[in-house]
């Protein structure tokens, strides 16, 4: 298998990081095996269920179809970089206090593509919650308290 | 439904703090030093003996490994395996049986590299003729899957599997009482009605992921496995190896819904390791994973009879499941479909006949309520066809036929312990405060869950107050941790911020059957309610020497143990116990099916029971269906975690809305067409009822702890029969096979039109 390999460089949860990536490799095997974010999730592969969903900018973006290079020169967060045990995003907070997650593997892309939401729709109405997260599954909250928990965020 | 202020969740938080940060690590995060990453060669023919398999070209290339064959199962100590059946190959040997059967696995140094030598490996088949229908599998031409029947006894499930020899057929299980044929001379009216419900996919967003590691002869597992004991069990057999020297260690896992119950690859794993002679991983995809099992699609036609007042007077009952390539637990769903296609209704009569057959197609195995969707699928569609027929309302002619709390659906089984008429009831009341009036389609479930009242647990009060629990119950998202959390800190008087619950480890932690049958509450509660209870009578004791006075004077407060005005914290008590400031108490217990106080020797522990009420709205130009309001009604005993248990409901409710419109595993000539995540459908975030609500009944008359019943299972199953009544009733059609696709819908109202005219 050859490759070419390319120096990236990119804002990695707030941190300058630079890199040497092979060109086919994806952002979301730079990001777990390379980064060791291991909260970006891998489910599908195919740019569907969302788990694997970061942001690169203020977009939500599914990691498992980007290639690394083409994050070069971006702002990336994962899950890992909204915050901490002791210090939570309010919509990490929301989440939790709602009940929103119950295996918890969707639940850093579903809150990165809220997060991503509010950065662009401070205010959904319910519509516009479930047509932006149509692109992340959840298989075991039945979605309910997922938008009731967007929908507090939404009111304040 | 908006929220005014956020539920409770203060227990719970604990639990998911880790999930909401990235912190969570699961089985496909565990990394092992040394560790090599296996790809599996899948077989892309349903039925076949393999003539050639060359791994020559693949094995050179640079960075490979090994590669596991059917050549190397020859060294193990038992090559085939089950629970019921050892019926399945490690890995195939001479055969293959269906569509993604594992052929090789390739273990290299990176995944690239193993993904790379699939591609050189040459593999050559004759192919047999194969069935990728149960029907197909019974017919009298049909190609026999399996030479040899070799049935197990009491392996992990209780009973045994009935195969016919030289047939397709892995399980035959009947019910009978009564004499059905008699009842049918008195009928009035004897309706006769088929139903199908298609193999669907779990569909877990964690594909299944093992590591294995030997060291000399000790062997680690970490696995996304349900049910650890089981693996740990299975591997003992095939492997040759102690019981003791096997450690299965499970961390978070990402959904199961059954998928990860019993055994699934870690047995592929584990053998790739031996031969690799270093940890092998493998993650399989999410595409593989529904290669790697599904629910049981099945056929069943009722044939019920009734008097004029709409008495059942008999039902009769054949259940034909499509049990896949290998028995796996099918033998289980087989008989918990004869059990759960009765309903909770009070027929004297019954002749059910449940068989499970093999098909060249992916094994079925556990999902969430085993055969409990299948069944009440058939059960309620016709109980408002007949209702229909019979010009009596639909909750009326339940109501008819209900059995009371205390009923019995079979003398054999426990007798009911909720009252169906009452959850009707407060599901109407609850779709009436939805608005816009009465629910279009209802439908009522009771099944028995809760098996195997075996299971331990320790429970650890540290120097300093921390505790510990440990458990093989797995979190898999229901919660699990939270409730032996809050059971714990009930009991103990402790602050449940001071209780970890610890991974389960087969290593250090006692046996427990495993998760699922919405057992954990109720067993695993009360293993560690009865744990915490020996390590308070351990630290009473010490304290009483301690203070000098009666354990009785004695009672634990949060941090330690007071005596009157006195408080002295644990630290205080084991250094002046123990003369250091230092040690611990280890309360333990068993819970087993002669416990004390329990009433286990009869099944099921507690009936799971749901009601399902909707209402649903069809855009008649394009067939398409969407579900207005739905509410769903469990009687849980005790919801010792409110919100979870709320969340339990909404979940396999909305589970069941994709078996009712989306979810089906189609084969054409044997190829499983749709078995991706992008051709499979399960429910998106708008999919979900606009308006829904969830009543959880609380009566504390549950066997575990705090009158807790065991939940989580019951949700699923009235949702596609409730949905296909309101379908009856607003729009006039009835459907009698899942799931409701637009086409379907679109062409029963065109039939009705036609028919109309």
């Amino acid at each position: 298998m050859t490759s070419s390999t390319h120096n990236i460089s990119m804002t990695l949860n707030g941190e300058k990081t630079n890199a040497l990536v092979e060109a086919h490799t994806l952002l979301i095997d730079f990001l777990r095996d390379a980064q060791n974010l291991r909260g970006v999730k891998r489910s599908c592969d195919m740019q569907i269920c969302g788990a694997c969903t970061v942001l690169v900018g203020d977009h939500p973006v599914s990691s498992c179809t980007m290639l690394a290079v083409d994050a070069d020169g971006a702002d990336v967060v994962t899950i890992e970089g909204l915050g901490d045990r002791d210090n939570l995003d309010p919509v990490q907070e929301a989440f939790l206090e709602f009940g929103a997650l119950q295996c918890g593997f969707c639940t850093p892309g579903m809150i990165l593509a809220t997060k991503a939401l509010l950065f662009s729709n401070p205010t959904p109405s319910r519509a516009e919650i479930e047509h932006h997260l149509s692109g992340n599954i959840c298989r075991c909250t039945g979605y309910q308290k997922i938008i009731e928990a967007v929908e507090s965020l939404a009111q304040t | 439904m908006r929220k005014e202020s956020p539920p409770d969740n203060n227990t719970a938080r604990a639990d998911l703090i880790d999930k909401v940060t990235g912190g969570a690590v699961y089985a496909s995060d565990i990394r092992v030093p040394r560790m090599a990453h296996g790809r599996i060669l899948r077989s892309a023919v349903p039925h076949a003996r393999i003539t050639r398999l060359d791994v020559t070209e693949a094995s050179a290339l640079d960075g490979v490994v090994t590669i596991l064959t059917g050549e190397d199962m020859a060294t193990l100590a038992q090559i085939h395996w089950g629970l019921f059946l050892n019926d399945r190959p490690v890995i195939a040997i001479d055969k293959v049986r269906y569509v993604g059967e594992p052929v090789a696995l390739v273990v290299a140094e990176t995944l690239e590299i193993a993904e790379a030598a699939l591609d050189l490996i040459d593999i050559d088949y004759e192919h047999l003729p194969f069935v990728d229908t149960a029907a197909a599998a019974i017919a009298p031409d049909a190609p026999v899957l399996h030479d040899v029947h070799d049935a197990i006894a009491d392996f992990y499930f209780t009973g045994q599997a009935k195969p016919v020899a030289g047939t397709n057929i892995f399980q035959k299980f009947g019910v009978s009482t009564g004499d059905a044929t008699a009842a049918e001379c008195d009928a009035a009216h004897i309706f006769e009605h088929t139903y199908t419900f298609p193999g669907v996919s779990h569909f877990a967003l964690e594909p299944h992921s093992v590591v294995a590691a030997f060291e000399g002869d000790d062997l680690t597992v970490w696995s996304g496995a349900q049910s650890p004991t089981a693996v740990q069990k299975v591997l003992s057999r095939v492997f040759g190896i102690a019981v003791a020297n096997i450690r299965i260690i499970v961390p978070f896992v990402g959904g199961g819904f059954g998928g990860k119950a019993s055994v699934k690859i870690e047995p592929l794993v584990v053998a790739a390791a031996r031969k690799a002679g270093r940890p092998v991983r493998v993650t399989l995809t999410l595409a593989e994973s529904m290669l790697t099992c599904r629910r049981l699609g099945a056929t069943m036609t009722l044939h019920t009879s009734l008097d004029k007042t709409g008495k059942i007077l008999s039902k009769r009952a054949t259940i034909l499941l499509d049990g896949g390539a290998y028995a796996d637990t099918g033998p289980a769903v087989a008989a918990k479909a004869a059990h759960r296609i009765i309903g909770p209704y009070d027929i004297a009569n019954l002749e059910i006949e449940a068989k499970a057959v093999y098909t060249n197609t992916v094994p079925g195995a556990a999902f969430r309520s085993i055969g409990g969707p299948q069944a009440v699928w058939a059960t309620e569609s016709q109980m408002d066809e007949i209702a229909d027929a019979m010009g009596i309302d639909p909750v009326e002619l339940r109501r008819r036929n209900l059995l009371p709390r205390g009923g019995e659906i079979l003398d054999t089984l426990r007798p009911l312990d909720a009252d169906i008429g009452d959850m009707i009831g407060r599901a109407d009341q609850a779709i009436m405060n939805l608005g816009d009036g009465a629910a279009a389609g209802i439908a009522v479930a009771a099944t028995d869950p809760g098996i195997l009242p075996l299971g331990g647990a320790l429970v650890r009060v540290l120097v300093d107050g921390s505790i510990i629990v440990m458990s093989n119950s797995v979190d898999i998202g229901q919660g699990v941790r939270t409730v032996l959390r809050e059971v714990v800190a009930k009991m103990l008087n402790q602050n449940p911020n001071s209780i970890q619950i610890a991974n389960p480890d087969t290593s250090t932690t006692p046996f427990d059957w495993g998760t699922g049958a919405s057992r954990s509450t109720v067993i695993m509660g009360l293993a560690v309610e009865d744990a915490a209870r020996d390590a308070s009578d351990q630290i009473l004791a010490l304290a009483s020497s301690v203070f000098d006075g009666a354990p009785n004077d004695l009672r634990l407060v949060p941090g330690g143990v007071a005596h009157g005005d006195e408080f002295l914290p644990f630290q205080d008590v084991y250094h002046r116990a123990f003369g250091v400031d230092s040690g611990e108490v280890v309360g333990r217990a068993m819970v087993t099916p002669t416990r004390d106080g329990s009433d286990f020797k009869k099944s099921p522990l507690f009936w799971e029971t749901a009601v399902g009420a909707c209402d649903v709205d069809v855009d008649q130009e394009i067939g398409t269906l969407s579900v207005t309001r739905y509410v769903g009604v469990a009687d849980v005993g005790h919801a010792i975690n409110p919100s979870g248990a709320e969340g339990q409901e909404e979940g396999a409710a909305v589970q069941g809305l994709g078996h009712a419109l989306f979810e089906r595993l189609d084969y054409v000539d044997g190829q499983p067409v749709n078995a991706t995540p992008i051709a499979y459908r399960v429910p998106a975030i708008g999919d979900i009822a606009k308006r829904a609500h969830t009543v959880l009944i609380e009566n504390g008359d549950g066997p575990g702890p705090m009158g807790a019943k065991g939940m989580g299972e019951g949700g699923i199953l009235p949702v596609a029969p409730a949905i296909a009544n309101a379908l009856a009733r607003r729009y006039g059609i009835r459907i009698r096979d899942l799931p409701l696709t637009p086409e379907r819908i679109w062409r029963a109202l065109r039939k009705r039109g036609d028919d109309a005219t």
